[in-house]
């Protein structure tokens, strides 16, 4: 469902991203991992357009998001995104954070949007946090609400950017189970991650990126035991 | 010392319907700067290149000259140049209203501008329209942050009102002169409409509180 084809991006002189080929099928589960500022987060945003790209071209259901004329806002209907710091809106509660862009964006009908709200919540496992404002909420719980609010768009795609790199330790768990619900039902997700044992366990495909390069892209248990690359190797030795 | 505040009782009524007058063109210029302001600030933020140096020309401008001067060019001079005779209420309202933007217009930018980037991302990523963004998400908390420096501006508006007494319209200050001049006395008077002033200005403040409280309600 999504096809990168020589993806490259440059802030200024800086390449960040340097020719990037590659497909996510739906359904698929793609991990995303390398060193910091190996350019793992700037190609995730890329791909709903929150970085232009400087060259190549990104298909999304063969809509090409480069051409000038795709309507990116249409596409990004479709992409649901998970950011590290959340973003949750802090002067909504969290039901009105869930119901704020399906009822401005896809014009559902309050009491519509509630009751897509109230569901997504209960799967999340916070209904009793619904007239909750954000800031009385811990870091994991936060997350979690802000997964729920992209799916209350019911996107096809799901990207996480480092989803659990900004919560304790002890929260950790509570967000990636949540994400092995999604992966399980079916959802298709890109997610990049420090959290080894998550890519290893739930996803289909690990991709390696290091100084903007797709390295190596294989199934994660092979990945993993025997890594083809020396820098995967090298990678995988520091932080296992 | 020769005081006798028993001499204005009887101007007392006329001195006090001076509230209404001034409250009256202070409240719509506060307005009318308000929403001037904000369309300048959105054009100083946006990425058209034409309205953003308008804005700053804008600025500038009104900025850069004195408020009385503003006033006067609007009373004395547009009605030389167009023949219009224009009424001191209008012309009060424009003044006011027109220089009072260019300040607002700086402080909303900055309430903007200090929004967290990841509420635009987030707005984004869920497809919400630029406009829709900036309505419903960027500009209620930009605004719950410069509350305290939207006062401060809205204080100096009702206090500075009082040079439009310089183009004889009939606000509280201009009535303490006139009553200052009919007893030949200027200290009980002037003092009276002072208290009437900071009386106006506390309301004022008490209001701010109010509305800044209601919007730290999701803090």
């Amino acid at each position: 469902m999504i096809k990168v084809e020589n993806l490259t991006k440059k802030f200024g002189e800086n390449e960040v991203l340097s020719n990037i080929s590659t497909e996510i099928k739906k359904g698929e589960v793609v991990s995303i991992i390398g060193p910091s500022g190996s350019g793992k987060s700037t190609f995730l945003r890329c791909i709903n357009l929150l970085e232009k790209p400087t060259e190549g071209t990104i298909l999304v259901d063969e809509e090409n998001l480069t051409d000038p004329k795709t309507n990116i806002l249409k596409v990004r209907e479709k992409i649901g995104m998970v950011f590290q710091h959340f973003h949750l809106f802090p002067h909504l509660n969290v039901l009105d954070n869930l119901t704020y862009a399906p009822m401005k964006v896809k014009h559902l009908s309050k009491d519509q949007a509630e009751e897509k709200a109230r569901g997504l919540l209960a799967k999340v496992g916070l209904t009793e946090k619904e007239t909750a404002y954000p800031s009385s909420l811990s870091g994991g719980q936060k997350q979690r609400v802000a997964i729920a609010r992209a799916l209350a768009m019911e996107p096809d795609l799901m990207l996480f950017d480092e989803p659990t790199s900004a919560l304790d330790p002890e929260m950790v768990k509570e967000v990636l189970d949540v994400m092995k619900d999604l992966a399980h039902s079916g959802m298709t997700m890109a997610v990049v991650t420090h959290e080894m044992g998550f890519a290893r366990e739930v996803a289909d495909r690990v991709l390696f990126l290091d100084h903007g390069v797709l390295v190596e892209e294989g199934e994660p248990n092979s990945f993993f035991t025997a890594p083809k690359t020396n820098r995967a190797a090298d990678f995988l030795e520091k932080i296992l | 010392m020769n005081l006798d505040f028993s001499q204005i009782v009887p101007y007392i009524p006329f001195m006090l319907e001076g509230i209404w007058v001034t409250l009256q063109f202070v409240f719509v210029a506060i307005i009318f700067g308000f929403i001037l302001g904000t369309v300048l600030a959105l054009f100083k933020i946006g990425s058209i290149r034409p309205l953003r140096w308008f804005a700053d020309a804008y600025t500038s401008i009104f900025r850069g000259t004195p408020l009385i001067l503003q006033l006067m060019i609007i009373y004395f001079a547009i009605p030389q140049l167009t023949g219009y005779d224009i009424q001191p209420f209008l012309s009060a309202v424009l003044a006011f209203g027109l220089n009072s933007s260019a300040y607002v217009s700086e402080i909303i930018r900055a309430g903007i501008q200090a929004v967290d980037k990841g509420q635009t991302e987030a707005a984004q990523a869920l497809g919400v329209p630029y406009r829709q963004m900036m309505i419903d998400v960027i500009l209620p908390q930009a605004l719950k942050n410069i509350l305290p420096a939207l006062m401060n501006e809205f204080i100096t508006l009702t206090k500075e009102s009082a040079l439009v007494s310089t183009i004889s319209y009939l606000d509280l200050m201009r009535r303490a002169q006139v009553v200052g001049a009919d007893l030949y006395r200027n200290f009980e008077p002037l003092l009276f409409v002072g208290l009437l002033y900071w009386l106006m200005v506390m309301g004022l403040t008490i209001l701010g509180k109010l509305v800044e409280r209601r919007l730290r309600l999701s803090d």
